[in-house]
């Protein structure tokens, strides 16, 4: 036992002490949220994605070449912490290093530790580089990021010097093993210095290395270099399929006195982990079409202003005094910023720490609207629409059906009348009923159904909103009134096999409808279209001899994983050629009408579907091919603003493939 | 035969139309037709009240009742239906109407039948019809128990009356007593436009992006002018930056049903029907014969809009001239 023995007890005391401390306290910020966290099923698969995104840093990896100086710096870590382990441990108790694994495998180490502290210090290098020259915007100006590369690369540097004093001290000391390390002991040795002034150097830059490293422990806890601890374990929560559905209210519970979330506590200790392990990256802002097109929301702040909301309320919420805590919205967090989300996804889809973003808004939407009735003031329309007519469009019930009049399609209840077999129900949808347009596609979808010889019916007047458009904006009793009335309907007729135009309707029958007792087997009509192709009850035989750019929807591709489907739908049209846009498949941007936008004015900033149509335009196709409704509309109206409905046509997949085919 | 008392609307020195609408129908069943003038400086407008049928126009006039506020409104407007006897009170449904009515209600302690399209004067009481499920039905309303019947009239419903010149009324000055009033409105600050709102007119001429500028709206305000209509204007004409958001006419701006409706330029987007198609009348004015607007219209015109604007203001003014 030499000095350094009480020395390093009374330091790393201290310093894991207090570093503990404030650990204890964010588990019990954390414990103290009273949302409901839904249980974590499915043990093997989040094993599997922890190992993927953690120890392969999968979702990390997927944007470079910051992913791969991540990478490197990652891996360095956990290769020198066995260093670092080594040095706590020999420095309580001399001899309790790790030689004892062998003469060579302990130079294995050796070596393995000095390559990697190199790549940390060159991972940290580009870091900086990018940072401070590159610039980024979603990176931003961070006095936090700064410290902790100061941090990293002072380690790294410590460890370099540590071990070249320590091999000019020493000599002989593993320096064949270490080659950086060895490059940097030549270096000192032209200082000149005696031996025991190496050795004492040597000692001298330990003792700074861990310093550094039980000053970053007492500094982790309140930075967003956080992530080191909370990000593997929110790896393992994560939402694991693609297709999630909201939380669902249980309006039957009389004990809720309240809905959605007013204040941070009223979120989930999920919420809370998922503040811990934003590391303020900015990819989720990257893509945001809401913050690119100047719109007060950035997914990145929002999580930010949540984790400062919890940290500013932290007595009351220790103490669990919830009425002290002070509310969601404030000058950070305004209404603008929760309604203009899209809820597009790009944000979860981007988050290499798995956050979720979208749950978060959808919360804080619901206690706007159920419980303070905030809303913006043309939504009130919207909803009265729904509550009168089952439409967000105020046109009668009664006309549903008045599409088809002329189409001798039958109904469901016409169907099970003369008890025709029926292949399929096809789900028509608000804007294919009402909207001259959308009613277009629907009639061409009809067309294709019918050359493919199927046998099909309508619900007619009976078919409903599916609720969709009043659950985005937050009116969760609205929506469930809608989405049980139509089950009914469904369960009634016995339906097993649904297809519709509408990737919202998709989205909802398919993912959120379960959770009411209606489970069906549902389809977007590009899948669709594209099995009836391949199955050859089709065959696209007419020419068209145009450029078709794709635009994906958001609740058919970052929703539903449906990407391939209408692309080769597209791809069959003879002497077609397909070009994509500079963003497409999951890194596509939305058309501005997701989330309920579609019934929302967009007065702050650019408006999106034009910078959706911009993109469109760039690939100078002659037709933007859309497999959604909403879409339709806001990139017609994109195209039109332009001045390029002469030019630049938009359509319909179903319409693409029913111009082109024959009976 | 019952004692009316009609509150008169007035904006800039000016009174409302849907005023005389309300006195000439109480006049024309024969009641004994009293109205209320409430402000400051405006005395001289209480002799075309009596031109459309009042018998007698009580004037109330005020500093604290200079600009309109719910709270003076509904102080005199109760004060005065109490010491008149009124067995029927009537105001526009309009946006001060809908504020200051329920109110009056509330401190007579009677019910009010808002949003009328029909009054049916019976003896000292009437029967009302008023619109419910958006439109889709009409519901048939009458009053129970004691008390001054009210009720806020939609604008247009009834049809204003011709004046006639050789009428008069008594004017009654009477000293209003307001109360201490709680709030006390400084200065009202004005939007820009001098036409009736597209909520109120009953005729809205509107336009869409095709007219490519804002100041190619100058020609369908000229066109409005002539016949007092308001202009609308679609959301694309709006997000082009060529009219403010206030005229813009559809589901995310307002819902108006005027008894004539003329779209110049406007292709019909499902937005913009929501917020226009329970017009009276409506007229088309487009050059894509496939627009949708046209599968809702009454009259429709396929052609460009600014070869037929002035055409059709000469019309205008022809049938003015008449």
């Amino acid at each position: 036992m030499t000095w350094q023995t009480p020395l390093f007890l009374l330091v790393a005391g201290a310093a894991f002490g207090y570093s503990g401390y404030r650990f204890s306290i964010l588990v019990r910020l954390m414990k103290a949220h009273q949302g409901k966290v839904s249980p974590f099923e499915e043990i093997g698969a989040r094993i599997a994605t922890a190992i993927a995104n953690v120890l392969g840093q999968k979702a990390v990896l997927k944007k470079n070449p910051i992913g791969i100086a991540h990478t490197m710096i990652f891996w360095g870590f956990l290769v020198i912490t066995i260093g670092t382990l080594e040095q706590f441990v020999s420095t309580l108790y001399e001899p309790a290093n790790f030689e004892f694994i062998g003469q060579t495998a302990y130079m294995g180490l050796m070596f393995l530790q000095d390559i990697f502290t190199a790549f940390v210090l060159f991972g940290v290098g580009y870091a900086c580089y990018r940072r401070f020259i590159i610039r980024p915007e979603g990176v931003g100006k961070s006095r936090d990021a700064n410290i902790v590369l100061a941090f990293t690369a002072s380690l790294m540097v410590a460890i370099f010097l540590m071990n070249g004093f320590h091999i000019l001290g020493r000599d002989p000391f593993y320096q064949n093993a270490m080659p950086f390390s060895h490059a940097i002991a030549k270096m000192l040795g032209a200082l000149n210095f005696s031996e025991s002034t190496n050795l004492a150097l040597g000692t001298f830059f330990k003792w700074v290395h861990m310093f550094i490293v039980l000053g970053f422990a007492v500094y982790i806890p309140s930075s967003k270099h956080l992530h080191i601890v909370a990000a593997g374990p929110n790896t393992f929560l994560r939402t694991l399929p693609r297709e999630k559905a909201m939380k669902p209210i249980n309006f039957e519970d009389e004990s809720v006195t309240q809905y959605g979330a007013a204040k941070v506590t009223d979120l989930g200790w999920k919420d809370a982990l998922d503040y811990y392990s934003c590391t303020e990256c900015g990819r989720c802002q990257d893509l945001c079409p809401a913050h690119n097109t100047q719109k007060p929301l950035t997914p990145k702040m929002l999580i930010i202003d949540l984790k400062e909301n919890l940290y500013r309320n932290k007595q009351a919420v220790l103490n669990q005094k919830y009425d002290e805590v002070t509310p969601i919205i404030d000058e950070n967090v305004t209404e603008d910023v929760i309604w203009a989300c899209t809820s597009c996804r790009a944000c979860e889809i981007a988050c290499p720490v798995f956050i979720g973003h979208t749950d978060k808004i959808y919360d804080i939407r619901r206690n706007l609207v159920m419980m303070e009735s905030k809303f913006p003031a043309e939504v009130q329309t919207v909803f009265k629409n729904m509550e009168t007519n089952a439409s967000p469009w105020a046109f009668a019930a009664s006309d549903r059906a008045n599409w088809a009049q002329d189409l001798s399609i039958k109904t469901m209840a016409e169907a099970e009348a003369d008890k025709t077999n029926l292949d399929v129900l096809l789900w028509v949808g608000c804007a294919g009923s009402y909207d001259d347009r959308n009613k277009k596609v629907l009639r061409a979808f009809a067309s294709i159904l019918k050359k493919a010889g199927l046998k099909f019916a309508i619900l007619g007047n009976e078919e409903q909103c599916t609720g969709d458009p009043a659950r985005r904006i937050g009116n969760e009793y609205l929506y469930q009134t809608l989405a049980k009335t139509n089950i009914e309907t469904l369960n009634r007729y016995n339906v097993k096999k649904i297809v519709t135009a509408c990737p919202h309707c998709f989205n909802t029958i398919k993912n959120e409808y379960k959770d009411f007792g209606g489970n069906y087997e549902v389809f977007h009509h590009s899948q669709f279209i594209a099995r009836l192709i391949s199955e050859g009850k089709i065959k696209p035989s007419k020419s068209f001899d145009e450029t078709v750019t794709f635009h994906d929807s958001c609740y058919l591709g970052r929703w539903n994983n449906v990407y391939e489907e209408p692309r080769a739908v597209i791809a069959s049209l003879p002497s077609t050629r397909m070009v994509e846009m500079k963003s497409n498949h999951d890194q596509s941007m939305c058309c501005g009408a997701g989330g309920g936008r579609m019934w929302m004015e967009e007065k702050i900033g650019k408006r999106i579907n034009i910078a959706r149509v911009e993109q469109a335009l760039e690939t100078k196709a002659g037709v933007v091919a859309s497999s959604c409704p909403f879409c339709m509309t806001m990139l017609t109206d994109g195209v039109k603003s332009k001045d390029m409905q002469d030019k630049v046509r938009v359509l319909d997949i179903a319409e693409l493939i029913d111009q082109s085919t024959s009976r | 035969m019952a004692k009316v008392l009609v509150v008169a609307e007035h904006r800039d020195g000016r009174l409302k139309k849907s005023t005389f609408e309300l006195i000439g129908a109480s006049s024309a069943a024969g009641n004994e037709t009293h109205a209320v003038l409430l402000g400051d400086g405006v005395a001289d407008l209480a002799k075309e009240l009596g031109t459309y049928g009042a018998g007698k126009v009580h004037v109330a006039q005020g500093p604290a009742l200079k600009f309109y506020t719910a709270e003076a409104y509904s102080k005199v407007v109760s004060d005065l239906a109490k010491s008149l006897g009124s067995e029927i009170v009537l105001a526009s449904h309009t946006p001060t109407g809908r504020d200051f009515m329920p109110r009056v209600a509330a401190k007579l302690g009677v019910g009010l039948a808002s949003d009328c399209t029909q009054l049916a004067f019976e003896g000292s009481s009437i029967k009302v019809r008023r619109p419910i499920y958006s439109g889709k039905a009409t519901a048939e309303v009458e009053f129970v128990g004691a008390g001054p019947r009210l009720a806020t009239v939609r604008p247009n419903a009834l049809g204003a009356p011709k004046a006639d010149a050789s009428k008069a009324a008594e004017v009654i000055n009477i000293t209003p007593d307001v109360g201490t009033l709680k709030t006390k409105v400084l200065e009202v600050v004005k939007g820009q436009s001098a036409r009736p709102d597209v909520t109120e007119a009953s005729i809205v001429i509107s336009g869409g992006r095709s007219l490519k500028s804002a100041e190619n709206f100058k020609l369908l305000e000229d066109l409005a002018d002539t016949v007092g209509a308001a202009v609308g204007a679609s959301r694309a004409a709006v997000d082009a930056g060529f009219r403010p958001h206030r005229d813009q006419v559809g589901q995310t701006g307002k819902v108006v049903s005027p008894s004539l409706y003329m779209a110049f330029g406007i292709s019909g987007a499902i937005q913009h029907l929501a917020g226009m198609r329970t017009s009276k009348t409506i007229v088309a004015i487009n050059t894509d014969a496939e627009a949708p607007i046209f599968q809702l219209a009454d009259y429709g015109v396929v052609g460009d809009l600014f070869a037929l604007v002035p055409l059709i203001k000469e019309e205008f003014k022809k049938i003015k001239e008449h």
